[in-house]
């Protein structure tokens, strides 16, 4: 088999499976895992790893040696009961001093603050604009998380998260969402409208095709007008107000997608029906007095298929780019997870500002990939259909 | 039917079908029509007043005509959100997409023929190969994401450009404010460019590859005339009316990339103020900027037409011979 020995069918059967089978490996990718912009893993070694402080009933005092910059992210979450009247405090201690992070009052509750509060920012003394970072890590040492207080407490769980600002195979985005968990469930939506809306197209085009190819006169001239009419409008602002207006759900956009992208393959079919109307065993056909459809359905469409299927499958990679521009302008939904969004996320919410090329880079060049994958299988069994444009391409 | 007659009926039609179709779209939306045309914050006196002034308490034939009454005389109502005219509001971004859409067409359609040329001359040559992979590359990038790219390296890694915005802010005067407005056009004009001028120039290519190895073009090498005379007064010649059909099928498309090219960058323009109309649920506005885009086309198409027409020999000549 020559389908075999091409590169796009195994790329596009990979990609299949990682959209499938990815997502359940690797958890829900709208959880929130690290701190925004984290960066990927592998990308700088330098940079601090995550590390957590535990602090418990029995170990009220945890320290570890930090020998980096400051950390991405600070976050102290617990709980803790007080015996009654005692007074105590989480302390902060590092080789420049002591700092109180939390103080602990009343009989008991939970505590959680971030470097990200404002309150928490307030309260070390600086201006709500400036990260507690490096007021809480001055230098490389060793630091210290200490319960101090009158009695020794009742119950103590506290958690300390520091965050070194790397995350997974492909960092985070801004919300703190992994990008590879991103990445992984945008293939399904890119590849399921991209498949989904050029099926509904070729229904339509198809039909189109065979009716004004066959029945020619008003019919051919009312639907070729129409194909021409589609054809000289910019197709962009029509799908935006249609997104726009009626909705922008998984199946609104395969619909509309679809309703506006049956013109090529309509033309083509068209094409293919004049030249076999007039055919002999058409003509024999209609003279033992065989149905319209009948001559339409199981003789004209069974040799319009090769070079349908070609067409079809040259015209996926429109519908996946049509829909990531609509992603990519915001008129999806927010909750459908594909790759035009994503790139729409980056650029609305600071990723260029941060740098952070880990967002960009995974579903734009998932977008390119898919696509050539597409033209490859196409341009290949476009060839299948008509030999003789082998010879011709350059 | 002459060549004129039929491509200017042409264009009426595709005008009527997009007059139709923006009125039909904004009233069958769910809800009340109503909705989409008044501010609904209004109160319910001055919305009845409005209805009435409108004509929306006709019958949907008259309210129809009515419309394209409105329409042809650029009377699209007010916005929802700045309260100003529509119309007020989209021509004075209309020259920006203008400027942006017909900048990176002539640039990208001089690149690419100018490369298409030589590789056709060439054939096998370095710059045949790079300007094929190109032109095979431009068909499946998705424009915001070369876009994209090109902003985070050339304005943010690299700030040679700035990031966003048609000027700076504060504006600059005088002369400073043109340069200032081209340097804020160029990174978008080059990524359009860089988009295009490949699928141009591998057209052209094969375009010139064909007449190149025509019989004529045999002939006149044959008589002994100069390769140059030969590539540019006639086989350059010959492919001008196919060259100005590839202006035409490249219109709608150009313009469908200007509102992503606005958005990306920020810039100031028709189409971006269509995106920001649609998301803040402006109907007025969304639906004249929407006629605007179309009329362009139309307007485009139609003057590319009679680009073709004067190109054309059988097409110039066409009266002359009825005569």
């Amino acid at each position: 088999m020559n389908l075999l020995r091409r590169w796009s069918p195994w790329a596009l059967l990979l990609l299949a499976l990682a959209g499938l089978i990815g997502p359940r490996l690797t958890g829900d990718a709208e959880e929130i895992v690290a701190p925004p912009f984290a960066r990927p893993l592998w990308l700088d070694r330098s940079a601090p790893p995550n590390r957590h402080l535990l602090l418990s009933t029995k170990d009220l005092e945890a320290s570890l040696d930090w020998q980096w910059g400051p950390p991405a992210g600070f976050a102290l979450t617990g709980t803790y009961r007080l015996p009654e009247g005692a007074s105590a405090r989480l302390s902060w201690t590092g080789p420049e001093g002591s700092l109180v992070l939390a103080e602990l009052t009343g009989a008991g509750g939970r505590f959680a603050l971030d470097g990200r509060d404002i309150a928490f920012r307030l309260r070390l003394g600086l201006s709500p604009f400036q990260s507690p970072l490096e007021r809480l890590f001055p230098e490389p040492g060793p630091y210290r998380l200490r319960y101090e207080g009158t009695t020794p407490p009742e119950e103590l769980a506290a958690d300390l998260h520091l965050s070194g600002g790397r995350w997974g195979l492909l960092g985070t985005d801004q919300r703190g969402r992994d990008v590879f968990r991103l990445f992984l469930a945008g293939i399904f939506v890119s590849l399921l409208i991209g498949l989904a809306a050029t099926l509904l197209a070729a229904l339509l085009g198809t039909t189109a095709g065979l009716l004004g190819g066959y029945l020619g006169g008003a019919v051919d001239g009312a639907l070729m007008r129409l194909a021409d009419l589609l054809l000289a409008l910019p197709l962009l602002p029509i799908l935006m107000v249609l997104a726009g207006l009626w909705g922008r759900g998984l199946w609104q956009l395969i619909l509309i997608l679809g309703l506006f992208s049956w013109m090529g393959t309509a033309r083509t079919v068209r094409a293919l029906t004049l030249s076999l109307r007039e055919a002999p065993f058409v003509e024999n056909l209609r003279a033992l007095g065989a149905p319209t459809w009948y001559i339409l359905g199981r003789h004209l469409l069974p040799e319009a298929l090769p070079v349908l299927l070609a067409t079809v499958t040259l015209g996926v990679p429109g519908a996946i780019l049509a829909e990531a521009g609509l992603a990519f302008l915001g008129l999806s939904d927010p909750r459908l997870l594909s790759w035009g969004r994503m790139l729409h996320e980056a650029h609305s919410f600071g990723a260029f500002t941060a740098g952070a090329w880990w967002i960009l880079l995974p579903p734009g060049l998932g977008i390119v990939t898919v696509c050539l994958a597409f033209l490859d299988l196409g341009r290949f069994l476009e060839e299948k259909a008509d030999p003789r444009l082998r010879e011709e391409t350059p | 039917m002459t060549y004129w007659s039929r491509r200017l009926l042409g264009a009426l039609t595709v005008l009527f079908f997009v007059l139709t179709l923006n009125f039909a779209l904004f009233r069958l939306m769910p809800g009340d029509p109503v909705a989409s045309l008044i501010d609904p914050r209004f109160s319910p006196e001055s919305k009845e007043a409005l209805r009435k002034a409108y004509g929306l308490d006709r019958p949907q034939a008259e309210q129809f005509l009515l419309y394209l009454k409105r329409t042809v005389t650029f009377d699209f109502g007010l916005s929802f959100i700045s309260g100003r005219p529509v119309w007020q509001e989209l021509r004075n971004r209309l020259p920006h997409t203008v400027a942006l859409t017909g900048s990176a067409l002539a640039l990208s359609g001089l690149i690419g023929t100018f490369l298409g040329v030589t590789a056709a001359r060439r054939r096998g040559g370095l710059l045949e190969r790079a300007t094929l992979t190109a032109g095979a590359l431009s068909f499946s990038f998705p424009s915001f994401f070369l876009q994209l790219l090109l902003l985070l390296l050339l304005a943010v890694f690299w700030p040679l450009f700035p990031l966003r915005g048609s000027v700076s802010v504060p504006a600059p005067q005088g002369a400073a404010l043109i340069a200032d407005y081209l340097h804020h056009l160029a990174l978008p004009v080059i990524s359009l460019v860089l988009l295009s001028f490949g699928s141009w120039a591998l057209y052209v290519r094969n375009l010139m590859v064909k007449i190149l190895g025509s019989e004529p073009l045999f002939l006149a090498r044959a008589k002994g005339l100069p390769e140059s005379i030969l590539l540019w007064r006639h086989a350059f010649r010959t492919a001008l009316p196919p060259l100005l059909t590839l202006v035409l099928l490249s219109l709608p498309g150009l313009l469908s990339g200007a509102v992503i090219t606005e958005t990306v960058f920020s810039l100031h323009g028709v189409g971006r103020f269509l995106l920001e109309s649609i998301q803040g649920q402006d109907y007025p506005a969304a639906g004249g900027a929407f006629y605007l885009l179309a009329l362009v086309t139309v307007a485009s198409n139609l003057l590319a037409d009679a680009a073709y027409g004067m190109a054309d020999p059988r097409i110039r000549f066409e009266r002359e011979r009825r005569r």
